[in-house]
């Protein structure tokens, strides 16, 4: 046992000799995800993988266990910012979590790019963090998308009740889709009236149980509009194992591998699909325009597509290559 | 090495293990590790060995560390608070809710984090101590409950914008050092010391070595657990002000399956499971060694799913060298 000594004695004097010879480094671009575990972030990684690559840029990409890990999500950071990249490219966990390590960032002169809004410009403003620039998908929209879709189907002066299925109560994303599709509805066909709103925690089952509820007290339900896919597939089994199937169209948003399969199936109708690979893809080829010194855009919208059975059989829409 | 060896003629390693445990209190092995770590990962990455990424590991081991010193009292007493992370986030909001929401000023604030978590330990020891539930049971409950009352009190949203003098508390720096590395080591020293030479301490050992015997000791067992769970609840709610204002805002997810990872500390550093045996020098030596291997991993673009099977893999491996050691001497 007494040899360990000795080898950590020696170790340490290897230590001291490599600490004086740290090399040089070619740019990199940090790269900080959630979990890859969710297809979505999977999809957007690979998306910024990808742009990395036709950009011709070396990066160094890191995510955390789980999209819970605020603080260890801090933690890689500030770990991050050791190896000196020009841009720190972030899919917060929430609003407030890389605070700090985004301050140091700014403060070491790296570029910081939040990927997907996940960050809130009023605490950015309070926190006098001056971020290059914000890329992703506009949650209004995509709601608004969704009634635009439904009314297209139903026609402008159909009359009826329509479900909202809410995402989790206080998340805004949730919010900004439930609310960007009320306000459409209201505008494109007064006659559809939103019977309830409920929260479905992003929950299957939850939402499974809430649309089964409201079919009880309006059997003759027009639509349902919930604010992920997993929420609207829940949806879709209790409007088909009641029996009404064809009468009712039930609209998701996200557009995973789910979703395309029950679209594809004749199941659910249709589903606003966001495009996580191009926002990855896109955010590194504009990080490479900023840090080549030219000018970027503050606040980068991808857009978002409507996927139906006819888009995708016909397969002629462009976007469709990045739906993943 | 044989035993019979250690016995007649105690060689230089043996004689070392012996007096830092006599005097430090501590497990010669962990160091070891901890340094061929160091030593590990200086020559596989060229950004490990600097000043300020040392005070990246602290500051990243810090709310964790006040977690494992929390874990290594309430073990070493054969106890258990599986409510550890989950009275962190609801600590955090609280002092959040105060300082924000209600605007009182910020020593009500700070009182009221590290408060509600002695609140929630006082509980989890009342119910145990008085009510006779298994503490597995309770602090499995407090589990939910804390992290369900940390969602209701913020309605699931981040409480953003503490004041200024908060704020010093997690960003501030004294000496170039950060804030929270400060109170870390110094709460470690104190709890040191209060576990290794105090009556208090030994009171806690003897508790976990064998209940009974302490019983007949003329020990108050069951006032002794309740303080020492007030305690578990308020170091969280300490680690809870920590995290709070290092990210000016209260996060009712913060500190998701921290316990499980202070109970990791804890062991790797020499706590026995079962009670008995438990030292915070050993706890702070673990969770640093958990630090370094996170830190080194992250700084080579290692996976963080590979990272927690690492974990993993020198949580057995410490426990096994533990095991082994012990077998060895009772062979004699």
């Amino acid at each position: 046992m007494s040899k360990t000594l000795k080898y950590s004695t020696a170790g340490l004097a290897t230590m001291a000799a490599v600490a004086m010879s740290v090399p040089a480094h070619a740019e990199e671009y940090a790269i900080l995800m959630k979990t890859l575990a969710n297809p979505f972030w999977g999809a957007m990684g690979k998306g910024v993988e990808e742009g990395a690559r036709n950009a011709g840029v070396e990066y160094y990409l890191q995510a955390v266990e789980s999209d819970q890990a605020a603080e260890s999500q801090l933690n890689v950071c500030n770990t991050m910012l050791e190896r000196k990249p020009v841009a720190m490219i972030t899919a917060a966990i929430n609003s407030t979590n890389l605070l700090p390590c985004l301050k140091k960032a700014q403060s070491q002169g790296i570029k910081v790019v939040d990927l997907d809004g996940n960050l809130d410009p009023d605490i950015l403003a309070a926190e006098k963090i001056d971020i290059t620039f914000s890329i992703g998908s506009d949650n209004v929209k995509a709601g608004a998308q969704g009634a635009e879709y439904m009314v297209s189907q139903l026609g402008a002066d159909a009359q009826g009740a329509v479900l909202v299925i809410e995402g989790l109560s206080g998340n805004i994303t949730g919010q900004k889709r439930a609310n960007g599709f009320a306000e459409a509805l209201k505008e494109l066909a007064p006659g559809l009236e939103i019977v309830a709103s409920l929260p479905g925690d992003w929950d299957r089952g939850k939402a499974a149980n809430i649309t089964n509820d409201i079919l009880t007290r309006n059997p003759d339900l027009k639509g349902i509009f919930a604010a992920n896919d997993g929420m609207a597939l829940g949806a879709v089994e209790s409007v088909f194992a009641a029996g009404k199937g064809d009468d009712v169209i039930i609209i998701g948003v996200d557009g995973n591998s789910d979703a395309v399969k029950s679209i594809k199936s004749g199941r659910l109708t249709a589903s606003v699909a966001q495009l996580p690979y191009l926002v990855g893809k896109q955010a590194l080829e504009n990080v490479k325009m900023a840090v080549a010194g030219n000018d970027v855009e503050k606040q980068v919208i991808v857009p978002t597509l409507v996927l139906t059975q006819d888009v995708m059989e016909a397969g002629t829409e462009p976007m469709l290559e990045f739906v993943k | 090495m044989t035993p019979i060896d250690a016995k007649s003629a105690p060689g230089p390693w043996s004689r070392m293990q012996e007096k830092s445990i006599e005097q430090l209190h501590i497990r010669l092995e962990s160091i070891v590790v901890l340094l061929g770590l160091i030593t590990l990962m200086t020559i596989l990455s060229p950004y490990f060995f600097s000043i300020s990424n040392f005070m990246n590991i602290l500051l990243a081991t810090s709310t964790i560390g006040v977690l494992a010193i929390a874990a290594t009292f309430v073990l070493s007493s054969g106890g258990l608070d599986l409510s550890l992370g989950s009275v962190m986030g609801l600590s955090g909001v609280v002092g959040a809710a105060f300082a924000v929401n209600l605007g009182m000023p910020t020593p009500v604030a700070v009182i009221a984090t590290v408060g509600a978590g002695a609140l929630a330990g006082l509980v989890n020891g009342f119910v145990i101590t008085r009510g006779f539930v298994p503490a597995f049971i309770v602090t499995l409950g407090m589990l939910g409950i804390a992290r369900g009352l940390a969602l209701v009190i913020s309605d699931g949203r981040v409480i953003y914008g503490l004041p200024e003098w908060m704020l010093f508390i997690g960003q501030g720096r004294l000496f170039g050092i950060p804030m929270p590395v400060i109170i870390f080591i110094v709460v470690a020293l104190i709890m040191h010391i209060v576990l290794a030479y105090t009556r208090y301490g030994r009171h806690t050992l003897s508790i976990g070595d064998n209940e009974n015997a302490a019983r007949t000791a003329g020990i108050n067992v069951e006032f002794h657990r309740l303080t020492l769970y007030t305690l578990s609840g308020g170091l969280a709610g300490l680690a809870g002000l920590l995290f709070a204002t290092r990210i000016n805002s209260g996060d009712p997810t913060a500190g998701i399956t921290y316990e499980l990872t202070a109970i990791t500390a804890a062991i790797i550093g020499g706590t026995n499971l079962f009670g008995g045996r438990g030292s915070i020098l050993g706890t702070m030596i673990g969770a640093l060694i958990m630090g370094v291997l996170q830190n080194g991993l992250n700084l080579l673009a290692v996976q963080s799913y590979y990272q927690q099977m690492a974990i993993g893999g020198v949580l057995v491996l410490a426990v096994f060298i533990d095991q082994y050691q012990q077998r060895q001497e009772t062979k004699v």
